[in-house]
């Protein structure tokens, strides 16, 4: 196991992306430190200046290792596969558990190098006064260790699975999307309706303490944005999750890895056309005909942007059988936000509804069109595809069109599947409109730009996995990375700041249509959709021109 | 000019920062011939394809195919060319024939001939059984199959192959080799790169050789062969061991000393290399036998391809020489010249 810990360490970190993510990471909480350090030259003895900060500044940490955290180990089994190294190592003496926890350790290693290196400010935060050592300091940094070796454990699992790295840190980043907001909906929802019993309740509390947001808002001692009290046992109840979920996942890779992991062959399987007559009848019908996953494909029409069709049909999703099985998803998902929107909307009013729509929305998009476009480029250029579309007399106007065209149908399909509920909750309060509408556009507005921002700057890298990373990185920082300059709204920004800066977000310009507390105050559209449409076209200028300067002769 | 070079560069020169790739690549190929483009790792050979194909701008010098200027004239190349290179280019979840389909629909083939092209280009390669199979499933032979497949489609004049036969077992050798006849009888014209020497020799009847960027050698194998090669070597065979020493003290009295007589008494063989004609060797074979030297054989060694390689490239021990054969003097047939590797 040493070695195999030691290569991780080393491997991580003398890289250049090491060295820049912690320059970056130490930067960015010193900068959160900064902007809510105050600036009177008047002793708070309350200690309420202090908490603020100490508020920020774990907010921030834990935002940064929910990134960071799962990034290099979700790559890590996948990329040797891909090296051909995974086959030297399992053939070693080295047993699979030793090399699952070796790379689990090296992971966590370079987390705690990070860790380690946010305690100057905390050390900042603590000096100010207000804070406790051990149940507020000694608590955050227990749910952060433990959500680092959680995250990294899901990571590897995700790692042993799929079979590109990209595909690796999409899975990933989702997982730990359902994981630390996911896991937080039950509970939001459910407690405050009549006709949910105390063992539902239980269900979703114990589901809620996965997500480590309840404890670090407990040690924080912040009642929550989502209006909850959180518990003394918050800490425990992760704790207890974290750990479940850790060994679960380590047990799961260790079992991949020991039971044949090479043995990928992919079998054809029987293609319908070659069957018996009354075989390919009964098939017909069962799947429609045109879902047969074992159907051969028409050939591509004229109509069809070739490229657009070559993307779908590599998609694992993307398939004509998938696609449906997809909607068929959606379709279910939609009659429940119909239901949940319906019922809720007696407990907490249409407003509250259309605001849990609109997040969980602004969610899925977030989650969506990194994974759906950054790889756009970047994974052609990695599977050495790019050079033989280079060799076709497909202009670069085409391959983008077809590109584009391949991420904006899927992202189209979910955001469809959101429309029942709106509409179910018009006809509960049909005054809303308005309301609807300018939401509508406005994520109608951010899907495209956040599928032209992942496409046009994950064409900027040759691997898929950076690209992807970065453009989640990217995506979260123009959603969430914006609200912080919120969090200081009171000092040192001034209000218009705090607009101008706002008006770059999406979700903050939802939330401030819908009326939320807090955002009410900002009138953020038009100028948010001119912003983002700017942003669109810009991303797009530089993933055409990126294609373009691809496709030249060097 | 003659209207059948498919193929003409002229000084064709590549320069990244102070490293010369390619200096000054004069060479052309008639229709319907088999190029053999050979040189050691880093020799520039992947530059002049990329040149060829437009991926890679020249520095200095000019390329043409079939009239289309390269690197000027690019979207008529993509159409004249067949750029197989020597990665597959996978892209996962696709059944080979949804792979084939879209370069087919990329390069413009019409949707009512798409699918007899397919299943023609299938069929010719040998891999029409595999059409349904899932791309990234392919053994790396049949992958190669596939790429020839879909290098194919869009009836290119020109085909420009790196490494075809890298990866393949002997069966699949013979066979792709078969293909590349078939498709240089059909009057297609091909470049072709290879490690594999012997193969080469077989199929190419026009050989370049290329070091650090320089042409060394071109022309036919015949003329390439007959440029480096300065002596003949002739191997003796004893009926047994004990006579080898006997054996070199004679050669050593009658081809003097400065001639390098290898011998291995294991296998009770000597080689040398001589520049007497037949009547000599007669002489000397003579004198072997009245020495007592029991001779089992005694005859020379053809040169192959891989020889005259190595001697041209300098590597085994003889004075490189470049082969100032001119294209035009290409005029054996194709299989006429194959031989030396057999």
């Amino acid at each position: 196991m040493i070695p195999i810990i030691a290569r991780e360490l080393t491997a991580m970190l003398r890289s250049w992306r090491a060295v820049a993510l912690q320059i970056g990471f130490l930067a960015f909480l010193g900068l959160l430190v900064i902007l809510r350090w105050p600036s009177e030259g008047r002793v708070d003895l309350g200690g309420v200046a202090s908490r603020q900060v100490f508020r920020i500044f774990g907010y921030g940490l834990l935002i940064g290792l929910v990134l960071v955290s799962p990034a290099f180990p979700a790559t890590s089994i996948v990329r040797e596969r891909l090296q051909g190294t995974l086959a030297l190592l399992l053939n070693s003496p080295i047993r699979p558990v030793s090399l699952v926890l070796g790379k689990l350790v090296g992971s966590i290693g370079f987390v705690l190098v990070l860790i380690v290196l946010s305690f100057p400010a905390a050390a900042a935060c603590f000096a100010m006064g207000g804070i406790g050592l051990t149940d507020q300091l000694g608590g955050l940094y227990l749910v952060l260790v433990l959500l680092a070796i959680e995250y990294a454990a899901l990571g590897l699992l995700v790692s042993s699975i799929v079979r590109s790295t990209d595909a690796a840190l999409r899975l990933t980043y989702a997982f730990i999307l359902i994981l630390a907001v996911g896991a937080m909906v039950p509970n939001v929802l459910l407690k405050d309706v009549s006709w949910a019993g105390p063992e539902v309740i239980g269900i979703a509390r114990v589901v809620n303490s996965l997500s480590p947001f309840p404890a670090v808002m407990h040690v924080l001692g912040d009642t929550g944005v989502l209006g909850g009290n959180t518990s003394e046992q918050e800490v425990m109840r992760f704790s207890i999750g974290a750990v479940l979920v850790t060994l679960l996942c380590v047990a799961v890779t260790t079992f991949r890895l020991s039971s044949r992991p090479m043995d990928r062959a992919r079998d054809a399987g029987r293609m319908t056309d070659d069957r018996s007559a009354r075989s390919r009848f009964m098939r017909r019908i069962m799947y429609l005909w045109f879902f047969d996953p074992q159907r051969r494909s028409g050939l591509i029409a004229p109509w069809q942007n070739p490229v657009m069709m070559k993307e779908q049909r590599c998609r694992p999703m993307g398939r004509a059988n998938w696609m449906m099985r997809l909607i068929g998803t959606y379709f279910v998902l939609s009659l429940l936000l119909v239901l949940g929107a319906t019922t809720l909307s007696q407990s907490q009013g249409v407003a509250g509804v259309f605001s849990a729509i609109a997040v969980m929305q602004v969610g899925l998009i977030v989650l969506l069109a990194p994974s759906l476009a950054s790889g756009l480029i970047s994974a052609e250029r990695e599977s050495k595809g790019w050079q033989l579309l280079q060799m076709t007399p497909l202009s670069p106007a085409s391959i983008v069109t077809g590109k584009l065209l391949s991420a904006f149908v899927p992202l189209a399909l979910v955001m469809l599947a959101t429309l029942p509920a709106y509409i179910a909750l018009l006809a509960l309060d049909p005054a809303q409109l308005r309301t609807a509408v300018s939401i509508q556009v406005t994520l109608v507005i951010f899907a495209v730009m956040a599928v032209f921002l992942s496409a046009g700057i994950g064409s900027l890298f040759r691997q898929a996995a950076v690209a992807t990373a970065v453009a989640y990185s990217l995506i979260a920082a123009v959603c969430i990375g914006t609200l912080f300059i919120w969090l200081g709204r009171d000092a040192p920004f001034t209000p218009l700041f705090v607009e101008r800066v706002l008006t770059s977000s999406p979700l903050a310009t939802t939330l401030s249509i819908i009326g939320t507390p807090g955002f009410s105050e900002y009138r953020l559209t038009p100028a948010n959709w001119y912003v983002m449409a700017a942003m669109t076209v810009g991303s797009g200028a530089v993933m055409l021109l990126q294609v373009a300067r691809l496709g030249r002769a060097r | 000019m003659n209207d059948d070079l498919v193929l003409r560069t002229s000084d064709l020169t590549k320069v990244y920062g102070t490293f010369t790739a390619l200096d000054g690549l004069s060479i052309s190929l008639e229709r319907g011939r088999i190029l053999g483009f050979i040189g050691p790792n880093g020799a520039g050979k992947t530059t002049t394809i990329k040149i060829l194909v437009g991926l890679v701008k020249a520095t200095r010098g000019e390329a043409s195919i079939c009239g289309a200027a390269c690197g000027k004239d690019t979207a008529r190349i993509k159409r004249l060319v067949g750029y197989m290179p020597d990665v597959f280019g996978s892209y996962d979840n696709m059944r080979v024939f949804e792979y084939l389909d879209f370069f087919g629909a990329a390069f413009g083939i019409p949707r009512r001939d798409r699918k007899r092209r397919i299943d023609e280009c299938l069929e010719l390669t040998g891999a029409a059984r595999m059409k349904d199979l899932f791309v990234e499933s392919l053994s790396h032979g049949m992958k190669q199959r596939v790429a020839l497949t879909r290098t194919l489609l869009h009836e290119p004049q020109m085909l420009i192959l790196d490494e075809p036969a890298n990866g393949l077992d002997p069966q699949a050798r013979v066979e792709m080799r078969q293909v590349l006849l078939e498709l240089a009888r059909r009057g297609t014209s091909l470049i072709v790169t290879s490690h594999i020497l012997p193969e080469l020799a077989r199929i190419c009847d026009t050989v370049a050789i290329i070091t650090g960027g320089k042409l060394r050698a071109f022309g036919t194998l015949d003329q390439i062969m007959r440029s480096v090669r300065h002596s003949r070597v002739i191997e003796v065979v004893l009926a047994d061991r004990t006579g080898v020493g006997l054996a070199a003290r004679v050669l050593a009295r009658e081809l003097g000393d400065d001639v390098a007589i290898s011998q291995s008494e294991a296998s009770a063989e000597l080689r040398f290399p001589t520049d007497r004609d037949d009547a000599g060797l007669a002489a000397l074979l003579g004198r072997l036998l009245e020495a007592g030297v029991r001779v089992a054989q005694f005859r020379e060694i053809p040169m192959d391809l891989e020889d005259a390689f190595l001697s041209v490239t300098g590597q085994s021990g003889v004075k490189p020489t470049d082969a100032p054969a001119s294209p035009s003097a290409v005029r054996d047939p194709k299989l006429g010249v194959v031989g030396a590797g057999a």
